[in-house]
């Protein structure tokens, strides 16, 4: 089991980074073209709720956890006080991760909006 | 489409005899356009080959008439070719043009454009070939990449110049067709999906193709694959429509809140 820690500034632009690093792990594990797009769009759609589509002042601490099988990624926003942030998942946000991955949540954990995500190989 | 009269060899050449002597503008622009009318079938026909591009088909038909114009307006009748061999170069030279300097939304470096073409190709074959959707590794070996220059092409799909989402679809045997006519029933079932309104509104408003796409991944289950499979396009255009789409819809839960 190895972890990589990642922090970037809260914006939607830098997810691409989060996106490549994603795809990069799920390559290490074998994983098919249509998971590691499943994947990356798992990815965006949790990221999306904590940088809000214009990006907020703060960082997203993402980390990474690789297993055997299957790859564990949750993100945590640490913004500058009074920040809104939604943490309750549409129900399309649901119907979509409940496609694409084995497990997503997102919900406030210690005053900060974290989300957690389980994506294992088929 | 207009009715064309296929004219033969000699005929053809009487009009390019008519273009290059006409004594006026007006009457050149009259032979080019019966030339244009005549050979518009090849541009179709060169063009259909780049439609799993991400391109609409009409945009590309235009671009290859221009190569098409290029070409009658060089053909020089003291050759030994036909004109449909002298102009496919002239076209296809025009289409390639087209996708490397317009073909992208953002600028995007040459050698990751190229690289993504390659990839599209890849990737549909080895899909195909595995009955599966291929893993990175063997996308890497198939193309003769690295890993991560498959990564890197990956990534950047999205940075293409995405088709019209309502352009009609070419399928293999050349005739064109809609989606929805693909689709059959599967469309009426979109209609008729009680939970599609309480889930977003916002996807009332998603154009045909988009509706379609999101419907068969996330309601009906289908994999990226299968939905190219299906709808006839590229499992990396399913996914940068997918990608957009979900983009547009994060943008409206945005204004929501």
């Amino acid at each position: 089991m190895d972890t990589i820690k990642l922090n970037i500034p809260a914006s939607p632009a830098y997810l691409q980074v989060v996106r490549l690093i994603a795809a990069g792990l799920a390559t290490r594990l074998r994983f098919t073209l249509d998971e590691i797009e499943d994947l990356k769009i798992a990815v965006d759609e949790l990221s999306a709720y904590l940088t809000g589509a214009q990006g907020r002042d703060g960082t997203l601490e993402i980390r990474f956890v690789v297993h055997d099988n299957k790859l564990e990624i949750s993100g945590a926003g640490k913004f500058a006080p009074g920040q809104k942030v939604r943490t309750d998942l549409t129900e399309l946000s649901r119907m979509i991760l409940h496609t694409v991955v084995d497990s997503a949540s997102l919900q406030q954990a210690d005053g900060a909006p974290v989300f957690e995500l389980v994506k294992s190989k088929a | 489409m207009t009715d064309r009269t296929m004219l033969d060899k000699d005929q053809v050449r009487e009009i390019f005899v008519a273009y290059q002597s006409a004594p006026d503008e007006e009457t050149k622009l009259l032979h080019r356009e019966r030339l244009v009318e005549q050979f518009i079938g090849l541009v179709e026909f060169l063009a259909r080959r780049f439609r799993n591009r991400g391109e609409p088909i009409e945009d590309l038909i235009q671009v290859g008439t221009i190569g098409l114009l290029k070409a009658i307006d060089r053909f020089d009748l003291e050759r030994e070719v036909e004109f449909s061999t002298y102009a496919t170069p002239t076209i296809v030279g025009e289409l390639k043009r087209h996708f490397r300097d317009k073909g992208w939304a953002v600028r995007v470096p040459r050698r990751l454009q190229e690289l993504h073409l390659e990839l599209t190709k890849f990737v549909s074959h080895l899909g195909q070939e595995l009955g599966r959707s291929p893993t990175v590794a063997e996308i890497a070996e198939a193309a003769n990449f690295t890993e991560e220059q498959v990564l890197e092409g990956l990534e950047i799909a999205q940075a293409y110049n995405f088709a019209s989402l309502d352009a009609p679809i070419t399928s293999d045997d050349g005739g064109t067709t809609s989606f929805a006519d693909q689709l059959g029933g599967e469309d009426e079932q979109l209609e008729n999906l009680e939970y599609r309104a309480s889930l977003a509104p916002e996807m009332e408003k998603l154009p045909e193709r988009e509706r379609t796409i999101l419907y068969l991944r996330f309601f009906k289950g289908m994999t990226q694959s299968e939905i190219a499979d299906r709808l006839g396009i590229s499992q990396m255009h399913v996914s940068r429509l997918l990608n957009r789409t979900l983009m547009h819809l994060r943008e409206a839960l945005e204004d929501e809140t």
